[in-house]
């Protein structure tokens, strides 16, 4: 990251010591006797003759504060404020509208056509003072909220400029769909509920004749399940892996990732799915850490879930996972989930569940796996009635042939 | 979520009532920190009238278990909901916290009802 003084922009210039004033009034000697009551004040004076030449220096100089006479040819001091309030770059101009004849009437006809205060012509130099002071505590006021909005703004776009760029990131470690070895078929589907997800999967080589591939879900929402995720998957490494266990038991990865990542302090933890597949015995090995999002649906259309209860990693040292072998026959297909599929509610908060979804995988089985994810997804998207899911979603599928 | 604090012999009971969420995770684990903070050794988590808990609310039961273990202490749950006895059951929190069905068997700490 960036030093902070040098990743952020110069703050907003800050107004100058001196205010400054536009006068617009069309009768040179009041515009005369005003201009010198406002000097003497200490104040910067800026004058226009008419209510078109004002426009134009507001727009070029943004004044704090504009003094308007209400009579004037061709264009009024009401409808200069009119055109103010509609102009996006000068709407917060603080303007007060000066008439001689201020009856009340007028003063509210003043007032909703975009004058913030009033002045009589016939004001004391005392009120005059008062109300410019007013004014210009307005103008300041508005100011600084103005800035504090930019730099926000700023900000913000900042922030999520980093966020995309580290969700690229997090897309990055995703697998190449398509043939991950002679006889398996791999496709994926990935929604993440945020610019950056908590979920993440991957198929990986153990050797020349056996795959693993995972799906795991850190707990939490937002960067920091993302950034514990994607480490989480380095660790998940085959190069990395063989450094810590001797085969590819998933039930042996789990035990080491369980002692390598425990609870944080805030109770945030992993619950992963591993399984691998060897093309020599055609049996996938599975082991889970509280994940329930995995299973077989052979070639025959059954579908069997691959699950079985047990704690999520870090909840408790010396988890005993264990291993569950099954044998994979010619054609039957595998899909790894995230609960975030099955999780998606309705508008009346019904889950899409499990039942749902099976439906769904039944009826497309004849589709091939690259295409019934997206249809799953789009399933469930059509159920939750928004493409945003409130949690990350993602599919992965694997085909057997044999 | 509302957490009501009520001391009973041997043990405190959390009257817990809402969502035990990733939004009310700080109020959850503040009140439950605190006991510990002034050696309570037994907790009682009364969970009658919670609705629902999620990963994050999971992981906040087993950080709590976890840590009154470190002083010797220990964690219990009072009758969960249905919906909330399952998802407990799926992720094997009964495992680390045992489910009693009345404050007094979850005193004792015997007869485990789930």
């Amino acid at each position: 990251m960036e030093p902070a003084t040098a990743s952020h922009k110069p703050a907003a210039p800050t107004a100058p010591a001196v205010a400054t004033v536009l006068l617009v009034d069309d009768e040179p000697v009041s515009r005369l006797s005003m201009a010198a009551r406002l000097k003497r004040m200490g104040l910067r004076v800026l004058e226009a003759k008419d209510g078109k030449e004002g426009l134009a220096i507001l727009r070029r100089e943004r004044p704090d504060l504009t003094i308007l006479d209400w009579v004037m040819p061709e264009m009024d001091g009401p409808t200069v404020c009119e055109q103010v309030r509609q102009d996006p770059d000068i709407l917060s101009s603080q303007i007060i509208l000066m008439t001689s004849h201020d009856q009340p009437e007028q003063i509210a006809e003043g007032l909703a056509r975009g004058a913030d205060d009033f002045l009589s012509k016939a004001a004391s130099k005392q009120e005059v003072l008062a109300r410019v002071q007013s004014g210009l505590r307005a103008a300041s006021l508005v100011r600084s909220i103005e800035s504090t909005r930019d730099e926000l703004r700023a900000k913000q776009e900042e922030l999520e400029s980093e966020l995309k760029s580290a969700g690229a990131y997090i897309q990055s470690l995703l697998p190449v769909a398509g043939d991950v070895g002679p006889g398996i078929h791999m496709a994926w589907t990935y929604r993440p509920s945020l610019a950056l997800g908590g979920d993440l999967f991957n198929v990986s080589h153990w050797d020349d004749h056996s795959i693993y591939f995972y799906m795991l879900d850190a707990s939490g929402h937002g960067v920091s399940p993302a950034l514990r995720a994607a480490s989480f998957a380095t660790f998940l490494r085959a190069e990395n892996l063989r450094h810590c266990i001797t085969d590819n038991d998933p039930a042996a990865m789990l035990r080491e990732a369980n002692r390598r990542y425990p609870l944080t302090e805030d109770g945030s933890y992993f619950t992963v799915w591993i399984g691998s597949y060897d093309r020599t015995t055609h049996q996938v090995r599975y082991a889970t850490a509280g994940h329930g999002g995995a299973l077989i649906q052979r070639k025959d259309g059954s579908i069997e879930w691959l699950t079985s209860v047990q704690l999520p990693l870090g909840f408790e040292m010396n988890t005993p996972y264990d291993t569950t072998t099954i044998q994979i026959e010619d054609g039957d297909r595998m899909v790894l989930m995230s609960d975030g599929i099955y999780e998606a509610p309705a508008v009346t908060g019904e889950l899409w569940g499990t039942t749902r979804l099976t439906a769904t995988l039944t009826a497309h089985r004849a589709t091939p796996i690259a295409a019934a994810l997206p249809t799953l997804m789009a399933e469930a998207e059509r159920w939750h009635g928004s493409p945003v899911f409130p949690d990350d979603a993602a599919l992965l599928g694997l085909e057997f042939r044999i | 979520m509302q957490i009501k604090e009520r001391p009973i012999p041997n043990a405190v009971v959390l009257d817990l009532t809402g969502d035990l969420t990733y939004a009310h995770r700080d109020s959850f684990k503040n009140a439950v920190e605190a006991l510990r903070q002034k050696g309570c050794r037994h907790v009682i988590l009364n969970m009658t009238d919670v609705r629902f808990v999620d990963s994050s609310g999971l992981g906040l039961l087993a950080l709590i278990s976890q840590n009154f273990k470190l002083n010797q202490g220990k964690v219990s749950m009072l009758r969960p909901q249905s919906y909330v006895r399952e998802i407990l059951g799926l992720a094997n929190i009964p495992k680390l916290i045992p489910v009693f069905d009345n404050e007094q068997d979850a005193v004792n700490g015997k007869a485990q009802a789930a």
